[in-house]
């Protein structure tokens, strides 16, 4: 019997999408299931934006938090050296500080925070609220403003604030981040809304929500695959959006990543252990579909980095 | 072609003499068209029904299993390329390499680790599964004295003899032979040798080729050579190679029905860099892989590892539990709410994150309901009123709290009044119904 | 074809509360108007009924007998319910169906009592703990239901096969699974088994005004498959076999010269098919 390669090619693809404009960079555009350059097309590798806040991350564990000593108290000095130091292809800024619960920072504050981090970066910025459905309505709309004519992504529209953020993102012509609760349904129907009120496709971007490994990270992995298979092999237009693995915020409050040697001597020692716990969800969501990550460790993020070279070349 | 389970069915005696274990000749036939059961159960079945079912019942990916006992490790039988379709059946297993070049100091310090390897997570116990001792040396000698240095010391653990020397092989066999290892090192210059000594040593082998053409010859030629237990590896190293040959083969097996590369997998995926190594491993996991060979045993690596196969391979149809317990979420007092919840461990984390959300510290009781979600757990009689209040009593959480009010989530309004009947004393408050209601609805009760 | 009428039923306020206050005017109301439409059992669904449960199902099997010359499903997890309400059924209207037993062994009891009272169980094709993953899955289920059914001295025609609906809006692959399901389970026995559904589960969790499209045609799609019960609403199944001819056509890929309804079937099909993946607003992609 001889081998045939049982090759398979698909009539779907995922949208390619750039965002910045000094130094713009562009993810998706594959029209085969992930990194199956043997069988189709990978025109771009995922890309791995580093995320930074408007507040000082003192809720982040030690082992992260350590690293961003001395920058991390200036959202400004912070990005850059993301992109100096780190040579950072794109910055995700959350702005956890507008969240009521926390310092409970107006739009205003928002959007100046924003342009100072834009005036100081050429990478593309990503600007997430603080997934506080009524405040990111008004904090996003703010920024979106903010940052007219950088091409940004914002986010995330979630169904029950995306009209806002929707025409907001619209109207200053961002990439937009529609975020559902881990449903391939509700995550297909917040897309569909979200092009009815006229917004492209083609510059969407979905985040199905991310899951920490050992928390659930099969559930984001399934609906992942499921998405990539949809776009492809049914070419479901509104499938079709690159996927957002957000793996840093859900990996960087798990226990694994928090308690010490001593506490679990079994665990084996936490540097390594939340450096690889982060990289491993991140390379979990990438060889289920992500082309999009927002991390928070670089030594993780170069491991993801070489990950990527390995898979790609 | 697979046969459906009523066609198997008029394929057997039809007494229903249960001699199979089954209660009906129907019964046993289901089973045996989902490959749960193997014909050789029944006892009065026809030599014509053997043949036509034994062809159609060999399943695509064959089993293989090495080691005894019970670490005897199980591979192939898979049915599917994606989890989602229907659970992945055998684990992948996570070997680590020891080099007969390496020190003996080395080697046993390495041997050491594999045996202190296990962790236990969410109820299974999880561990290095076997030790791939690898001829680097090329000599016969020092081989057979390093298999059988390891062998004493890890008796029970399966091990794969790694060598391309026949006599290499054969000297160690004869010392480890009993707990059937999986000899590996097949290849086109002594596919004959070595599968004469997988036939004289009655082990599994594992042969290597380069590319998925050769390998398809390879194994075609040592199956008529009479060995049918075989373990593949088309020489991917790359993670590029891995995903595609990994992928190529699942798929000739079960799309194509291919049987020269319907054996279980093995990868190699040592790197320098221990965190890249990690990640290589993980591709094999979600990819595909039946035996990861690693370069070394260190306790993080293996939590991230351990924890990622334990998640790919869940059963989506059986929902992922978390233990019955009561929760402590932030540092609660004896005053801070206590909440009920199903055991399903999707509504566990929601719920749990948004209580942690909330930053009100508090308790979260989490009641065995087979994993169902709350209104499917009451609909199915698990999630009722005595079921509830005889938890809450054997919980022991009255000694802990200094309260006796529970919130129960708001599709199980309705049990409000028949739990405070069966826990006299207790006020029960309805919650929100949906978990992103928990931050504002905690909040609101502490001002 | 045996629709079994699903609207009393514990999930829906006005029942629950008529229940609670043993108020008979609703109750009767709507089996009566089930009864028009075409019912020809009516479900009575307690639910788990820890409590009261035995007096709760005797008061509704009488409250509906008074009023319809039919027979009742009774609907629990209550086995002492379920007795109860066996003891007073009028049989003179027709044999009670238990619903249900299945693979659960909590749930064999219930077989053990359709065989004492000689009347017809639903055996639910789901064991222990999760879901059956596909068609085989469920029909290996039905096979250790049916020997044990056997067992217990209940003959097969008086068992009732049911599949599992799932929702579509979640689970959306079941629902050609359960089509498979149910053309497997006609062929276990000689003659064929019979096949029930909790039909408008399929919908559930769906826009209002989807649920009646979607439960008709999938309805429509079982009824090919050789489906012999239904729990489900009378009315709704009423229009179903209305419009089952064009639907058919449908199906079969004939023009029908009504083209916004061609589309509405042809899209409800390829959702119940698995063609497109299934979001609310599936109708107007």
């Amino acid at each position: 019997m001889a081998f045939v390669a049982p090759k398979e090619t698909f009539s779907g693809k995922v949208f390619e999408v750039t965002i910045g404009t000094d130094k713009a960079i562009s993810f998706g555009g594959e029209n085969v299931l992930p990194f199956h350059s043997f069988e189709g097309t990978v025109p771009h590798r995922p890309v791995i934006a580093y995320e930074i806040q408007d507040v000082p991350p003192e809720d982040w564990p030690e082992t992260v938090r350590s690293v961003y000593e001395g920058v991390s108290s200036d959202p400004v000095s912070w990005a850059r050296f993301c992109e100096d130091k780190l040579n950072a292809k794109a910055i995700a800024l959350r702005l956890i500080g507008t969240h009521p619960d926390r310092e409970n920072k107006g739009p205003e504050e928002a959007k100046k925070v924003v342009s100072d981090v834009l005036s100081a970066i050429k990478v593309p910025l990503i600007i997430l609220g603080s997934n506080h459905v009524e405040k990111d309505s008004e904090v996003l709309v703010a920024v979106a403003e903010a940052a007219k004519d950088r091409n940004c992504i914002i986010g995330k529209a979630q169904e029950g604030n995306y009209k806002t953020i929707t025409a907001a993102a619209m109207a200053h012509n961002h990439k937009l981040i529609a975020m559902s609760e881990l449903d391939i349904n509700l995550s297909k129907q917040l897309n569909i809304l979200i092009t009815q009120m006229g917004f492209p496709k083609e510059r969407l971007i979905t985040d199905p929500m991310c899951s920490a490994l050992g928390y659930g990270i099969e559930y984001t992995y399934s609906v992942m695959e499921r998405i990539r298979l949809a776009a492809l092999t049914q070419n479901d237009a509104v499938m079709q959006p690159p996927l957002l693995g957000d793996v840093g915020t859900y990996v960087w409050k798990v226990k694994e990543t928090q308690a010490s040697e001593t506490e679990l001597p079994s665990w084996g020692s936490l540097k390594e252990r939340s450096i690889t716990w982060e990289a491993v969800t991140a390379a979990a969501m990438l060889v289920a579909g992500a082309e999009l990550l927002i991390m928070r460790h670089p030594e993780a993020v170069v491991a993801v980095e070489r990950f990527i070279d390995e898979l790609m070349q | 072609m697979a046969l459906t389970g009523v066609e198997i069915f008029k394929l057997l005696p039809k007494t229903n003499c249960k001699k199979c274990g089954h209660p009906t000749c129907l019964a046993f036939a289901m089973k045996l068209a989902q490959r749960q059961a193997s014909l050789d159960q029944c006892p009065d079945v026809s030599e014509e029904a053997k043949r036509i079912l034994g062809e159609a019942s060999a399943p695509p990916i064959r089993p293989v299993s090495f080691g005894s006992g019970d670490r005897t490790l199980k591979m192939g039988e898979e049915m599917v390329l994606f989890r989602h379709e229907k659970k992945f059946v055998n684990p992948a297993a996570f070997a680590v390499e020891i080099k007969d070049t390496e020190s003996d100091d080395r080697i046993n310090s390495v041997v050491e680790d594999v045996l202190s390897s296990e962790i236990e997570r969410v109820g299974q116990k999880l561990r290095i599964d076997a030790i791939l001792i690898n001829n680097v040396s090329g000599e016969a000698s020092r081989f057979e004295a390093v298999v059988k240095n390891v062998s004493e010391k890890a008796p029970n653990v399966p091990l794969i003899i790694a060598t391309g020397n026949p006599e290499a092989a054969e000297a160690t066999l004869k010392i480890v032979a009993s707990r059937r290892p999986l000899l590996y090192g097949a290849n086109k210059d002594n596919a004959e040798q070595m599968a004469n000594i997988a036939k004289t040593y009655k082990v599994p082998l594992g042969v290597k080729a380069d590319g998925l053409e050769a390998l398809s010859s390879l194994t075609e030629k040592i199956k008529s050579l009479g060995v049918e237990d075989l373990v593949i590896d088309s020489g991917a190293m790359k993670a590029k190679d891995i995903i595609e040959h990994n992928t190529l083969i699942r798929r000739a097996a079960l799309k194509k029905n291919f049987k020269p590369l319907g054996y279980p997998v093995i990868n190699f995926c040592q790197r320098e860099d221990k965190i890249l190594e990690a990640l290589i491993a993980s591709l094999g996991v979600m990819k595909y892989s039946s035996i990861v060979v690693l370069s070394s045993v260190e306790k993080w690596k293996n939590l991230s590892l351990f924890t990622l196969r334990q998640n790919i391979y869940t059963d989506p149809q059986v929902p992922m539990q978390v233990e019955q317990k009561v929760y402590k979420i932030g540092e609660p007092r004896p005053e801070s709410p206590l909440l009920i919840t199903t055991n399903f461990s999707l509504t566990y984390f929601i719920v749990s994150g948004e209580i942690e959300n909330s930053k009100v510290p508090s308790r979260l009781a989490v009641m065995d309901c087979e994993g169902l979600s709350v209104l499917t757990a009451w609909a199915a009689g698990k999630f009722t009123a005595a079921k509830i209040a005889q938890f809450i009593k054997e919980s022991g959480i009255e000694n802990e709290i200094s309260h006796r009010e529970l919130i129960i989530p708001g599709y199980v309004a309705i049990l409000s009044g028949a739990i405070e009947e069966k826990l006299p004393g207790w006020k029960v408050t309805v919650g929100p119904k949906e978990a992103n209601g928990i931050p504002a609805f905690l909040r609101q009760r502490m001002s | 074809m045996l629709i079994i009428g699903e609207k009393l039923s514990i999930i829906a306020k006005r029942v629950r509360e008529a229940m609670l206050k043993r108020d008979k005017a609703p109750i009767q109301e709507i089996a009566k108007e089930q009864w028009m439409a075409g019912a020809g059992m009516i479900d009575a669904n307690i639910g788990p009924a820890e409590d009261g449960g035995e007096a709760l199902m005797e008061w509704m099997v009488t409250t509906i007998q008074e009023v319809v010359p039919l027979p009742v499903c009774l609907d629990t997890t209550n086995y002492k319910a379920i007795e109860a309400g066996l003891k007073v059924h009028n049989n003179q209207w027709g044999r009670p169906l238990i619903n249900s037993t299945s693979n659960d062994p909590e749930r064999f009891p219930m077989l053990e009592l359709a065989a004492r009272y000689n009347c017809q169980i639903i055996g639910l094709t789901v064991g222990k703990g999760g879901l059956p993953a596909d068609a085989e899955e469920r029909a290996a289920i039905a096979a250790e239901i049916m020997a044990r059914a056997m067992e217990y001295g209940v003959p097969l025609e008086d068992l009732y096969l049911d599949p599992l609906v799932l929702q579509i809006a979640t689970s959306q692959d079941h629902a050609q699974k359960v089509i498979e399901a149910i053309k497997m389970f006609k062929e276990m026995n000689d003659p064929p088994m019979k096949t029930v559904v909790g039909l408008s589960n399929i919908s559930n969790g769906c826009p209002k005004q989807l649920r009646p499209v979607i439960n008709k045609y999938y309805f429509l799609m079982l009824l090919d498959a050789g489906l012999d019960a239904a729990i489900a609403d009378p009315k709704e199944m009423a229009e179903a076999m209305e419009e089952r001819p064009l639907f058919e056509k449908v199906l079969f890929g004939d023009n029908i010269g009504d083209p916004k309804k061609e589309m509405v079937m042809k899209k409800t099909i390829d959702i119940i098919l698995g063609k497109t993946l299934y979001a609310h607003s599936y109708l107007e992609m």
